[in-house]
């Protein structure tokens, strides 16, 4: 078990070093100069030069590098060109609210992709079967925008009853708890079909299973085989998958943060890329890449726990 | 974003030889993927001869006759700008299908090459499909956000980060079949004949992969076009006045509440064609593999 999570690890930290070596190279590249641009467009050529010294930008790619991680390492992710905010700040903000819009898709999402994929499976092949998987198929062929974008018009434009624009509060007060319905609902709703194909595969391939047979010859009753012996083992595999894509969730959310203005990181990110604001930019992309790789590793790992058979693998 | 890979995407049909004629007739059969390819081809046709179909000039405004309901001016009513929806919606389609197949095509590629290289040489496949497993931990918005960031937000930032998205879900179907093939009797054969590698791999391996890699492309292809169209209505892809559906749908939010049909329809597009080929890939893997019909 250890050994599994040291060498998931090991394959991590080059993974991470290459994340940040294209954040490095992502300032390079561009054609601006920072210096010029801290100094401001009046400065005399002696201070842009001091400021070169100071930023240690004449110093060897290789050293900058160096120089660049032992910043990120205390916490530096420079300042914002547009807002002279420093990025370490603005990400602090925005964190919260994009983890509490994937959380409160999530709760809904999974346990409603479940029931339909445990519900299709268990009566395949008939209407209710064929309605649900057609059901998803639209699903995940649906725009997230147009979702977000039809739940505004109808919720509030048409039947003005729930607030669209931002969040209006902390989760916990009636207010905030309002404000997230409808970034929830857009979200978590492209998250279903895929949940419940998962499932329905899933579950149809555990009720072929002999041990399933067996608690059928037992005498068991249906609602026995199906929560007990079906179930149990078939949820297994579906909690992993949605595990690992719950990193791509994050990609619905930079989006649903766009159509409802939620001061999320995706939308940070987006601002500051449309703005060519580079130091927030840079620092929301390793956020995000970083945030992925410890998603992936944190299911990698979890997935060992729960099933041993992967670990010799 | 439905840039959530759908798992069951990747179990594709076994390889080997199928019969043409039945696969035809078992997609036939399938009332549902021949309204998709019916779709599909009314698409593609619709795409490619936009500049003839398109009763006005999509650049053309008419300020006098903004924000038209359809049916009121024109056929499907005029945009913000005064430009007719059905030709705006024409050429959008046009850049969005455009978008969507340089970007399979350069990442299929790409990855398809990786693929049979990782397949062929065991002594690469190590290093090469662990560097496919770290592009395929990174979702394809997160790729579209930094190449944005570099080469600064439009069409070829897009297909960049697209086809970089592409090119490990391609290695993987591309290897996972061709080691198959690779087992088979004849292979053998052709090799203790003496043949080279390059001439088994495309005369032997990669016609027999063909099935796979259809199936594959065309589900990859609804998927891309929901997020370049995603990527796009955040305003890092087409940029105006260029006509690209997922912008069309950004740029009607402003009238969303008086003039639905500026963001709707252009949605709507996108939805019906993803869901097209969405449709059409899960036929083809069902007639091209009966043992998932269950």
């Amino acid at each position: 078990m250890l050994r599994h999570t040291l060498q998931r690890l090991l394959l991590v930290l080059p993974v991470m070093l290459g994340v940040l070596l294209v954040g490095f190279l992502l300032m390079q590249v561009v054609p601006t100069d920072p210096a010029q641009v801290r100094a401001g467009p009046t400065a005399t050529q002696d201070v842009v030069e001091a400021i070169r010294q100071e930023l240690g930008l004449n110093q060897p790619l290789w050293k900058q590098f160096l120089i660049y991680i032992s910043r990120l390492a205390q916490g530096d992710l420079g300042v914002s060109i547009i807002n002279n905010v420093p990025v370490v700040q603005e990400l602090g903000n925005t964190i919260g609210p994009t983890l509490e819009l994937m959380f409160a898709s999530l709760v809904w999402a999974i346990p409603l992709g479940m029931l339909l994929g445990t519900v299709g499976a268990y009566y395949r092949g008939s209407l209710l079967d064929r309605a649900i998987m057609a059901v998803s198929v639209g699903g995940v062929s649906l725009p997230v925008f147009f979702l977000g974008l039809g739940l505004i018009w109808l919720f509030g434009f048409k039947y003005p009853i729930l607030p669209f624009t931002g969040r209006t509060g902390p989760l916990w007060t009636w207010e905030g708890l309002q404000g997230i319905i409808l970034p929830a609902v857009t979200l978590g709703g492209v998250f279903v079909g895929p949940v419940a194909r998962m499932t329905r595969t899933s579950v149809l391939d555990e009720m072929g299973a002999d041990h399933v047979r067996t608690a059928r010859a037992k005498g068991l009753g249906e609602m026995r085989v199906l929560l007990r012996h079906t179930l149990r083992n078939a949820l297994v595999p579906v909690v992993t998958l949605i595990g690992l894509q719950i990193g791509f969730l994050l990609g619905g959310a930079v989006v649903t943060e766009t159509v409802f203005s939620w001061p999320g990181i995706g939308r940070l990110a987006v601002g500051a890329i449309l703005s060519s604001d580079l130091p927030m930019a840079q620092g929301t992309i390793i956020v995000l890449s970083l945030g992925f790789i410890l998603i992936n590793l944190t299911v990698d790992v979890l997935y060992a726990v729960l099933d041993p058979r992967v670990r010799g693998a | 974003m439905s840039a959530i890979p759908d798992p069951l995407a990747t179990s594709l049909p076994a390889v080997g030889t199928v019969r043409r004629v039945s696969v035809l007739r078992m997609l036939l059969s399938d009332t549902g993927a021949c309204i998709a390819l019916v779709l599909v081809l009314l698409a593609i046709l619709g795409g490619v001869f936009a500049p003839w179909l398109a009763p006005t000039d999509p650049y053309a405004n008419d300020l006098a006759n903004t924000l038209k309901a359809p049916g009121d001016f024109g056929w499907l009513g005029t945009d913000g700008q005064g430009r007719a929806m059905a030709t705006r919606l024409l050429y959008g389609l046009r850049t969005t299908l455009m978008m969507g197949f340089a970007s399979v095509a350069i990442g299929g590629a790409i990855g398809g090459f990786v693929g049979f290289m990782a397949a062929f040489y065991p002594s690469l496949s190590g290093i090469l499909m662990r560097l496919m497993d770290v592009l395929l931990s990174f979702p394809a918005i997160l790729f579209g956000l930094a190449i944005a960031a570099i080469f600064g937000p439009g069409l070829t930032a897009v297909i960049i980060a697209l086809a970089i998205a592409t090119v490990p879900l391609m290695a993987r179907v591309v290897r996972g079949s061709a080691l198959v093939i690779l087992q088979q009797g004849y292979i053998e054969a052709a090799r203790s004949l003496g043949l080279r590698d390059r001439h088994i791999i495309l005369r032997y391996v990669l016609p027999n992969c063909l099935s796979a890699i259809f199936v594959f492309v065309t589900l990859r292809f609804g998927q891309v076009i929901l997020l370049g169209a995603a990527l796009s209505f955040l305003g890092l892809g087409a940029q105006a006045p260029t006509a690209e559906l997922g912008a069309m749908a950004a740029d009607g939010r402003n009238f969303l509440f008086f003039a639905p049909h500026v963001s709707v329809l252009p949605s709507l597009v996108i939805f019906a064609v993803v869901l097209a080929f969405n449709v059409l890939g899960d036929g083809l893997r069902d007639a091209l593999d009966p043992k998932l019909r269950k």
